[in-house]
């Protein structure tokens, strides 16, 4: 058992656990065709299924019961403030699954020719809103009252020690909903994290149905005509939100430091993450060189990666594996298409490289643009 | 004798002078007394008469925006009970948070709050994840999906907001850390990138008492005027522009047709 | 006088007809009132643009509102004993919680280190098995001296002034300071020489 636990809490560092999630993610769900005769071939369409859907349940709320057996794992979870989370948590499994198998059952509808399961023929008539309607509103609502007064008399709203503003509780967190933004302030200038992302985030929700003008596919659910966006969506949402506030919220313990779902929150775990900007690590590190002192000329490995990323990238799709859809996008369209794809592609490859070889930032210009 | 009696109250009462003037229509009991009774309710009338089957099942909506607005109604309704507990300043703020537990009767008033605060923003999500995997912000419903962004960082917003108000650590290091991501705002923020343009010879116009953040809180750190600010900004000004928009977005969602479904 | 003001308008817009006649002929159109469309157009401009002036006027003015006049800050000054009192090599969180304050004693000077993390704000702690400030919020660290080596804090911490008044007894004042990144650190008031 002891075993098992420390394998768990070596796999779910977040190089090894975003990874292997980030490389799963692209056959559940699917984001091209390419993707998705492979999802077809390993079957993993049978997720959305009944059976599927029972045995995923299963699977995580299982793992979830079992886990609250380790002391270490039930102290965390069991904070009240971590009482919303986990209901995030089911209640994003539970409606993923259901939105899926419902987009599933749509599809092999739609490829018999057959009208998706939300149609009724016009000739039907209508469901009157009084009472149907009403009543369900009526009975949603007091259903969801006496959930919250049930909460609210078994659960006490937490409320820390009185403001100190000379201490930070250690680990000090943000309200649960920002701990992706907190998450992103440590690999990102604040101004970036705090600033321009949320901005990107609002903007490029807005930007949306702007950009993905595809006609079709409104009004019922379904997945194989809008893969590419319903992936890309799912993207941001599960591993760029979704697990960010899981690794925020459970596994962030004192000084900020990773902790494994079955470690104990050690005040004096020592970790050693002397960083390291790019510019050092290319020219003293591997070239053996000091740092030039023209910033330009420092920063110029960085600044050509980033030119690569969002510059060069882009344009070589759209001239290969995405010439058709280019050429149905045009141009405004398919460059913020890209710049917000390419963006939400970025975070991880810092992130990513920050787990692995404590890169500080790619282009350092201090007092400008840390990235 | 008795029975009859009884039945001729009520169809007095219901037949009633006041009764009409209230309620125009009668006891709906056939199919033109029900559109009737939608149509001629102010309270009602958010409503179209009659919908397609789907969008009266809870697999296609989940009742997620549903929920969120009731859970906005249940939220405005136990803020302003908490209003007439709680003094927004550094001496009473944290100790009117412990009374409201310790000295009000039954004392979940602000448990309430605080839960439907949480909910409100987990059924907000889902309701957008519904919106999006149904496709329903395509045409014509793009500009509906664009204030529902707005209403996403209202709700976000004021829980923000709500956050500092019971002055504890949670409440004070949460919005240091989100006020000084203003002071690194490009330009307008001491901190962030840019500031060094804005002077004038030696002096910045940008400084540690006039950015965005100083703005924000009144104040060079998280204190008294900070903790009167966010109590403003939570209890009255971001409520009045979430209900704006929520009505606006109630309206788009009848003019654009309807729930979304299949054509 | 509602007749001089007419009569200034007219003269005015009589200008603009015949600035306007000189270059395009078809512009001088004249509309029913004599006046011409293109004086008609300038004049909305005019108003259009004075229209805009005051509400950016006005949202100044709201905006400026936010920013009070007067701040209540606590005491920025306060006496923090002699040299003698600090060990070298020590931090002493003898001054945090009252006035935000580490005093490091490093090898040939005396500082006042201040304790708000470069990073956003937070409160670092002094680990002394490790020798060095850790922050809690995003995992920030810096040596005893203030410079930053862990974390997304963007620069050093800051050390405030601090200088020996006639009784030789260390003064701090949090009104003054020094940046790293600025090259201030030598500055003669960021120590107390030792
Ligand atoms: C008109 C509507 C509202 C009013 C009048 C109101 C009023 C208040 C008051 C007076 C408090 C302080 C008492 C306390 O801290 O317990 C508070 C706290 C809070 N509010 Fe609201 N509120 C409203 C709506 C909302 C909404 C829509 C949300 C979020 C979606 C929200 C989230 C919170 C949170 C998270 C707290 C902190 C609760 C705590 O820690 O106890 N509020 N509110
Ligand atoms: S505030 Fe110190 S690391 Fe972010």
């Amino acid at each position: 058992m002891d075993t098992l636990k420390h394998v768990i809490n070596v796999l779910s560092a977040p190089q090894v656990s975003f990874l292997a999630a980030a490389i799963a993610f692209f056959f559940v769900f699917p984001p091209t065709d390419r993707f998705q005769s492979w999802n077809r071939r390993l079957r993993l369409d049978w997720l959305w299924t009944v059976k599927g859907g029972i045995l995923l349940h299963a699977l995580v709320i299982g793992a979830f019961f079992l886990s609250t057996l380790d002391p270490n794992f039930r102290a965390i979870v069991t904070k009240p403030d971590n009482v919303p989370i986990a209901l995030l948590l089911f209640g994003t499994l539970f409606f993923l699954w259901l939105s899926m198998k419902q987009a599933c059952d749509n599809d092999a509808r739609l490829a018999n020719d057959q009208k998706p399961n939300e149609y009724t023929d016009p000739s039907e008539s209508k469901i009157l809103v009084w009472p149907d309607l009403v009543y369900i509103e009526l009975i949603a609502g007091i259903l969801c009252m006496a959930a919250l007064i049930f909460w609210s008399i078994a659960l006490e709203a937490p409320l820390e020690e009185p403001a100190n503003p000379t201490l930070s509780p250690n680990p000090a967190k943000a309200p649960w909903y920002f701990l992706g933004l907190q998450e992103m302030l440590v690999y990102f200038d604040p101004w970036l994290a705090g600033v321009v992302f949320p901005v990107i985030i609002i903007v490029g929700l807005m930007s949306l149905p702007y950009i993905d003008t595809e006609p079709g596919g409104s009004g019922y659910y379904s997945y194989s005509d809008r893969k590419l966006y319903v992936s890309l969506f799912m993207f941001g949402w599960l591993l760029l939100w979704v697990y960010l506030i899981i690794v925020g919220a459970f596994m962030r313990g004192p000084n900020w430091n990773f902790f494994g779902p079955y470690e104990r929150w050690d005040l004096h775990k020592v970790v050693a993450l002397t960083n390291i900007n790019l510019s050092s690590l290319i020219w003293v590190k591997l070239l053996n060189q000091p740092l030039p002192d023209n910033i330009i000329i420092r920063e110029m490995f960085g600044i050509a990666m980033l030119g690569f990323h969002f510059l060069v990238i882009p344009p070589l799709l759209a001239m290969t594996i995405l010439k058709k859809f280019y050429a149905r996008m045009g141009n405004v369209k398919y460059a913020v298409f890209m710049f917000l794809s390419m963006a939400a592609v970025s975070l991880p490859i810092k992130m990513f490289l920050r787990w692995t070889i404590n890169l500080k930032y790619v282009v350092a210009i201090p007092g400008w643009f840390n990235l | 004798m008795a029975e009859e009696e009884k039945k001729d109250f009520w169809a007095r009462f219901f037949g009633s002078y006041i009764w009409k003037s209230i309620f125009r229509v009668g006891i709906p009991r056939d199919r033109r007394g029900r559109l009737m009774q939608v149509l001629s309710n102010f309270f009602l009338h958010l409503h179209p008469v009659s919908l397609p089957k789907h969008a009266v099942k809870l697999k296609y909506t989940w009742c997620m925006g549903g929920l969120s607005f009731f859970l906005f109604i249940v939220l405005t309704f136990t803020g302003v009970l908490l209003m007439f507990y709680y003094r927004p300043t550094i001496e009473y703020a944290y100790n009117d948070v412990i009374d409201l537990r310790e000295t009000t009767p039954m004392g979940i008033m602000r448990e309430i709050h605080r839960w439907a605060a949480h909910l409100m923003v987990i059924a907000v999500w889902f309701h957008m994840f519904r919106v999006f995997m149904t496709g329903s912000y395509k045409a014509p419903r793009e500009f509906n999906w664009c204030i529902g962004v707005v209403l996403l960082t209202f709700t976000l917003l004021l829980s923000f907001t709500g956050y500092l108000l019971p002055w504890d650590q949670l409440a004070i290091w949460a919005i240091t850390v989100g006020s000084n991501m203003a002071a690194a705002t490009p330009f307008v923020g001491q901190e962030g990138p840019g500031v060094a343009l804005l002077s004038i010879g030696n002096v910045n116009l940008i400084g540690r008492t006039s950015d965005a953040r100083f703005l924000l809180l009144g104040d060079t750190s998280i204190g008294a005027g900070a903790l009167l600010r966010f109590y403003v900004f939570h209890c009255v000004f971001f409520p009045l522009i979430a209900v704006f928009f929520m009505v606006v977005h109630f309206w788009r969602v009848r003019k654009d047709g309807g729930i979304s479904g299949p054509v | 006088m509602a007749d001089s003001k007419q009569d200034q308008a007219d003269k005015l817009k009589a200008a603009g007809a015949g600035k306007a006649h000189g270059h395009v002929a078809k512009g001088h159109v004249a509309s029913g009132d004599g006046q011409t469309r293109r004086s008609f157009i300038s004049w909305v401009v005019v108003g259009w643009a004075a229209f805009a002036a005051c509400m950016g006027g006005l949202a100044t003015i709201t905006m400026r509102f936010f920013a009070p006049n007067v701040l209540y800050e606590p005491q920025q000054t306060f006496r923090a004993g002699a040299v003698s009192e600090y060990a070298p090599g020590e931090v002493s969180t003898r001054w945090k919680s009252k006035f935000g304050i580490w005093i490091v004693r490093l090898d040939d000077r005396v500082v006042a280190l201040s304790t708000i993390c470069t990073h956003l704000g937070c409160t670092p702690n002094w680990l002394a098995s490790e020798q060095k400030f850790k922050c809690p919020c995003h995992g920030s660290a810096f040596r005893m001296n203030g410079i930053n080596f862990e974390g997304p804090a963007p620069r050093p911490l800051e050390r405030h002034k601090i200088y020996l008044d006639d009784e030789g007894i260390m003064v701090v004042d949090k009104t003054v300071s020094f940046r790293q990144e600025r090259g201030q650190w030598d500055e003669p008031e960021s120590f107390v020489a030792v």
